[in-house]
């Protein structure tokens, strides 16, 4: 069924990883993400790894979903791995023609996957454990300045959860669509590519129909509780920065440093 | 021979994970050809499961469900044959409406059975006339009708198959009270014309006691009754427990009988009135 696709899925919970401010995770995790491609070197890499195992562990989200989430990338981590394989210098350790697979190639292979995984783990934390409604929000928040150069932060903002929140609602109603034209003997199954894309016909048409519905619909709604905009617009839940965020932003500036660190004693791993 | 027969059948969601929850829960009932059949139960009791089990839109966790006392998942790769002998109109089925032309929407059904351009045009044709869908209406785009007419052509485009079985999920949900008796009648008329096996879903009690020979009753997954209409609609006591009711007249019948008028359980105004205008008339006599 359509409505097993997870994307982006927020876990519910509790956790240390949970409470932080949004703002302080969205920050966070943009200058973790920047520190994987500055770390040159296993040791700075692995550090790195290490505290997103530690912080994996400590979101309280069942370490199922996060292999989900690789599982949607895999295909990419095994291309890129194995291109990496054929390049780089060092020792000849299998050769076949002009092919041939060094001990830099293979370093370099590791070296990638493990970055790009962290890079995928980490940002996983981000989605599994912060609400859409919390993103948003907090993405308007740290947007704000952008309004100097006339960019309509609140707006943005407000489609971005709109289009959010009718994710699961447009997996059901297409769930049902395709039920009903199946009702009426549709094949979505079978035939060649050009066959299947015509057979999409029937669902997306009832789908942008009632998408346009939707929006109508929505529009009147917000217009009836006098939406007016982000103008002079409060907050029911005013995002606050607490002792925790301090000691997660502490722990992150202690493995930058660590990274740099790792960046000067030890020689680069990229070949 | 029962059209349908379904055994030991069951249906969960989820199967295998923390949400695993059973919608139908062995359920065993055998319908004849040609009968009308109302289906009853609280938002939740597994109807709709129930129904998309019967025409292979769902696949049954364990039990079969039989069709012409063959098991319709004998043949997976055979199961759209299934969908034109078991016809299914969800509830709004409007939203499934997507041709340039009225006349086109109804005849995608008929079109993916594979007969020729003559017999498809000729069904949709006969589909719309039962519905009362005009001539001018079918080369409009669908999405020019009006509500009620939309959903007309919508249940056209199921009929224009031919089903050998109609099963129609809440059809009138959402229309005007006119919409409602217009398209209920057309329903029946259908049936007394074709006299084919339908299935009606419904909210409505006085809908079904108007329309439906049996009645099947969901409660929570199991089927709770599968009788006559009126002997269902006697038990009324036991309907409350489940969040039923009767209908409005049947209730007022059952609450004289408890009184000790001499009335037995009716389904329809009509009936009450044969009823009750003989009792009036030996009253007044007696007092006048």
């Amino acid at each position: 069924m359509v409505r097993d696709i997870t994307l982006g899925q927020y876990f519910p919970g509790k956790s240390f990883i949970h409470r932080l401010d949004p703002r302080v995770k969205i920050v966070i995790t943009f200058v973790y993400i920047v520190f994987i491609f500055v770390a040159s070197n296993f040791e700075g890499l692995l550090t790195m790894s290490a505290l997103i195992l530690g912080v994996l562990l400590l979101s309280g989200v069942p370490l199922k979903q996060y292999f989900k989430s690789l599982k949607a990338i895999l295909f990419v981590v095994i291309f890129t791995s194995v291109l990496n394989l054929f390049y780089g210098g060092g020792r000849v350790l299998w050769s076949w023609g002009f092919v041939q697979i060094t001990s830099g190639g293979v370093s370099n292979a590791v070296f990638i996957t493990i970055r790009i995984v962290s890079l995928i783990l980490f940002s996983s934390v981000l989605t599994f454990t912060t609400s859409p409604t919390e993103l948003t929000d907090a993405l308007e928040r740290i947007m704000k300045p952008l309004k100097l150069f006339h960019v309509k932060v609140h707006e943005i903002a407000m489609m971005m959860t709109i289009a959010l929140r009718f994710v699961p609602t447009l997996l059901e109603e297409t769930d049902k669509i395709m039920s009903a034209q199946k009702a009426r003997g549709a094949d979505m199954e079978s035939g060649g590519l050009m066959q299947r894309i015509r057979g999409l016909i029937p669902v997306l048409i009832p789908l942008f129909v009632s998408s346009f519905r939707r929006a109508y619909d929505l529009a009147m709604a917000m217009e009836c509780r006098c939406y007016h905009g982000g103008e002079g617009r409060t907050k029911m839940k005013v995002l606050h920065v607490s002792g925790l965020d301090a000691v997660a932003a502490a722990l992150t500036l202690v493995v930058c440093a660590a990274v740099i660190f790792c960046g000067i004693y030890f020689p680069a791993s990229l070949h | 021979m029962p059209i349908i027969e379904t055994k030991n059948l069951t249906y969960t969601y989820g199967e295998g994970t923390p949400f695993r929850k059973t919608a139908v829960d062995d359920a065993n009932i055998s319908i004849e050809p040609g009968e009308f059949i109302g289906v009853i139960g609280h938002t939740g009791s597994g109807k709709s499961t129930f129904i998309q089990q019967l025409n292979g839109l769902l696949r049954p966790t364990s039990g079969t469900v039989l069709l012409n006392g063959k098991d319709i998942w004998a043949e997976p790769k055979k199961i759209r044959s299934v969908r034109f002998q078991v016809g299914m109109v969800f509830q709004y089925p409007e939203h499934q409406l997507f041709e340039e032309t009225v006349l086109k929407d109804i005849a995608f059904g008929p079109g993916n059975m594979g007969l020729g351009q003559d017999e498809i045009l000729k069904r949709a044709r006969w589909a719309a006339d039962f519905v009362g869908l005009s001539e001018e209406l079918l080369e409009k785009s669908p999405f020019e009708l009006s509500g009620g007419e939309k959903r007309r052509a919508a249940i056209a485009g199921v009929i224009a198959m031919d089903p050998e079985v109609l099963i129609l999920d809440e059809p009138t949900a959402g229309l005007d009270p006119r919409g409602r008796d217009v398209l209920l009648s057309q329903i029946v008329s259908y049936h007394e014309v074709r006299h084919n096996t339908i299935l009606l879903v419904s909210h409505s009690m006085e809908d079904i006691a108007r329309t439906a020979d049996r009645v099947l009753v969901m409660n929570s997954g199991k089927v709770s009754m599968f009788e006559e209409t009126e002997k269902v609609f006697a038990r009324d006591t036991e309907l409350e427990t489940m969040g039923l009711r009767v209908p409005q007249i049947t209730k007022i019948m059952a609450v004289l009988k408890a009184k000790g008028y001499p009335v037995t359980t009716v389904l329809t105004i009509e009936q009450a009135l044969r009823q009750l205008m003989p009792l009036l008339e030996r009253g007044s006599r007696k007092h006048g």
